[in-house]
């Protein structure tokens, strides 16, 4: 790495350079063709700078080599060996030879430790289409097998709970229901309060020119318990369970926590998937139904001031209403719950290494599980309205 | 906040040299909350010396390396480097210190959304007027000080944990500082790495004259290259021991302190 280099030559154009505190003077010269460079004075972080620019000029003028003497030097720093590790870097590129001499000792080592490893790379080639879409491909199916082996793992282990209830983790279970279902409930509750004087707020007029201001009433029923209720708590659910699954259990994958649990023979599925999707699944139906009561509610705080009474309310309300629709909306929330829980602990099992990886894990549990309980709504609302209920 | 005396004046190093004082401590006292787990700390760090501290597990060693990199105030006493208190000093005094001293964490704390090549150029960015080519420069000799300018591409996810603290030490090198901060540098290391990186440590210690402060266990590490070695004892609540490493084995008063640098088992450190 290290060599003995020419002398400057007809070194010629001195070049003195200053930083604040310290200052170098860059003699540059060409010797058959190979640049010489001499630096005097101190080659510190606060001149290897202007070092840095002074060199530009003789070197774009394309050199058979380049030499470079240090024994001027007075004092160097780590920075300062950065010039060494600059010219060792172009010479490589340009396929030239580089000298270095002048430096013996601690500054030695310095140098050489500094120009280990320092070859320039060849950048990659440019990844081909077909590959690209090979590799996208590739990801899709892994994606598909670890859902398939995912659903499989919690079907069985489903299946054993049933035949041995002990299996089943029921304190953590509890506590996952609390922290997932009661503590979601004031904001669940405003959010269906707010949608049901929404609708009503935004229906009134028009039904109103109608002569149909009560069936107000049956526009907020059916939209809030059907449809919105299930709807809403649902994207809470994404947003604020669906993230703290994959977080929680994405940081657990990082810090080989997991790992941990299936060397002492616990399944991770059991353990920490099972009881945060029954508890989901628990509470997401109940928090419906809550979401719901308030969102007729806020239709009606609407609609007293239009002077609608209370009981001409709620019987319009009873009457459109059916067991059916009731049913659906809670049929519907049980299986948004099933996805937005699948989809977070899914997305927390599958976290990569890295900081940023529970990041990437939250944000895609959060969008899969809102396209998904959109997209499951669709197939619902067509499946329900094919029974006719 | 004015400096105190002891910052100007100088200190006897191992070698019996005068040297000057690069940090100040006079009756620290450092813990979490009301709770001190060791108080009145009197110390000099000598500029130029490579300091190791060390002690028992939960014996304060990252507390006052937490106060020294001035994140964490000292429950009491005064902290100077390089000739400012930091101790009650206001934001601005404190990212003036901040620059004369760099910081290698324990896991490294590189930032992962970065290549180490963006790690190391990062403060370079923020501080510096240098052309970007030259800041690149820059960062690969920091890297390549450490072995990893054939990683410069790389993302710390990328590279093992070991890695990971040598590019930790290359960022906390980036600016030059005067005073480098390492927690605990070697754990974690295989035997060959960690000598390598003991010998770059007394490299730019030696030439550089960088003040390098070393939370560690390592005891070869101690031995190989620390000029003086400082004990904490949890138990005691207080620094018990602060010489030559070497000296405080064979002839400290202290049975803790000699058995601990002489890695014997013990039920009762008395």
């Amino acid at each position: 790495m290290t060599g003995a280099a020419g002398g400057p030559g007809t070194a010629a154009n001195p070049a003195q350079v200053a930083g604040a505190t310290a200052g170098a003077t860059v003699r540059t010269g060409v010797d058959g063709g190979t640049l010489s460079i001499a630096i005097e004075g101190d080659l510190v972080l606060d001149t290897v700078g202007a070092v840095h620019r002074a060199l530009r000029e003789p070197l774009a003028r394309v050199p058979r080599g380049v030499a470079l003497r240090l024994s001027g030097v007075r004092r160097i720093d780590a920075s300062g060996v950065a010039v060494a590790v600059g010219l060792h870097r172009f010479a490589k590129s340009a396929g030239i030879p580089f000298a270095i001499d002048g430096v013996d000792g601690d500054r030695k080592l310095l140098v050489e430790l500094a120009l280990r490893g320092q070859d320039p790379v060849a950048p990659d080639a440019p990844v081909g289409f077909v590959r690209q879409v090979g590799a996208y491909a590739g990801d899709i199916g892994a994606l598909v097998a670890d859902l398939v082996r995912f659903c499989g793992e919690i079907s069985f282990i489903a299946l054993q709970i049933v035949r041995r209830p002990t299996l089943l983790r029921g304190y953590d279970t509890l506590a996952a229901m609390a922290r997932h279902g009661t503590d979601a409930v004031p904001v669940v509750g405003l959010l269906g309060f707010l949608i049901g004087s929404i609708i009503a707020f935004q229906t009134y007029d028009p039904m109103a020119k109608f002569g149909a201001k009560l069936q107000v009433a049956d526009v907020v029923g059916v939209s809030v318990v059907r449809e919105l209720g299930p709807l809403i708590t649902a994207i809470v659910l994404a947003g604020r369970s669906g993230s703290a699954f994959a977080a929680e259990i994405g940081t657990m994958k990082v810090t080989q926590e997991l790992d941990a649990l299936r060397t002492f023979g616990i399944d991770p599925v059991r353990f920490l998937v099972i009881p945060r999707m029954l508890a989901t699944v628990l509470v997401t139906p109940l928090l419906s139904v809550y979401a719901s009561i308030l969102g007729v509610l806020g239709g009606f705080v609407v609609l007293a001031p239009k002077g609608i009474g209370f009981m001409q309310y709620a019987i319009e309300v009873r009457n459109v209403l059916t067991i059916g629709g009731f049913l659906q909306g809670l049929a519907k929330a049980a299986v948004f719950a099933v996805l937005v829980a699948g989809i977070g602990c899914l997305a927390g099992m599958r976290t990569g290494q890295g900081p940023g990886a529970v990041g990437l894990s939250t944000t895609r549990a959060v969008v899969a599980g809102i396209v998904a309980i959109i997209l499951a709504d669709s197939v619902l609302g067509a499946f329900f309205y094919t029974l006719g209920i | 906040m004015a400096a105190t005396a002891s910052t100007s004046a100088s200190a006897a190093a191992a070698d019996g040299a005068p040297r000057r004082v690069a940090i100040a401590l006079r009756g620290v006292s450092i813990g979490y909350g009301e709770r001190a787990i060791v108080e009145g700390i009197d110390l000099d760090i000598l500029a130029g010396e490579i300091l190791f501290i060390g002690g028992g597990s939960g014996c304060g060693k990252t507390t006052l390396l937490s106060s020294l990199n001035t994140l964490r105030p000292p429950l009491a006493g005064s902290i100077v480097i390089d000739g400012i208190e930091i101790a009650g000093a206001g934001e601005d005094t404190l990212q003036q210190v901040r620059r004369r001293f760099g910081m290698m964490y324990q896991l490294g704390a590189l930032f992962g959304g970065m290549t180490l090549l963006e790690n190391v150029r990062l403060p370079l960015e923020e501080f510096t007027t240098l052309p970007r080519d030259a800041m690149d420069d820059l960062a690969r000799a920091k890297l390549g000080l450490v072995g990893l300018a054939a990683h410069a591409g790389k993302k710390p996810s990328e590279i093992s944990g070991g890695m990971q603290k040598r590019a930790a030490i290359a960022r906390a090198l980036a600016l030059d500082p005067p005073i480098v901060f390492l927690d605990e540098p070697s754990a974690g290391l295989d035997p060959v790495t960690s000598a390598d990186l003991d010998a770059l440590i007394v490299a730019l210690n030696r030439m550089l004259g960088t003040t390098f402060v070393v939370i560690s266990h390592e005891l070869a590490s101690i031995f190989a290259i620390g000029h003086r070695f400082a004990m904490l004892d949890g138990a005691r609540r207080r620094m018990v021991a602060l010489g030559a490493p070497a000296e405080l084995r064979d002839h400290s008063d202290d049975p803790w302190v000699r058995r601990f640098l002489t890695r014997t088992a013990s039920g009762d450190h008395g």
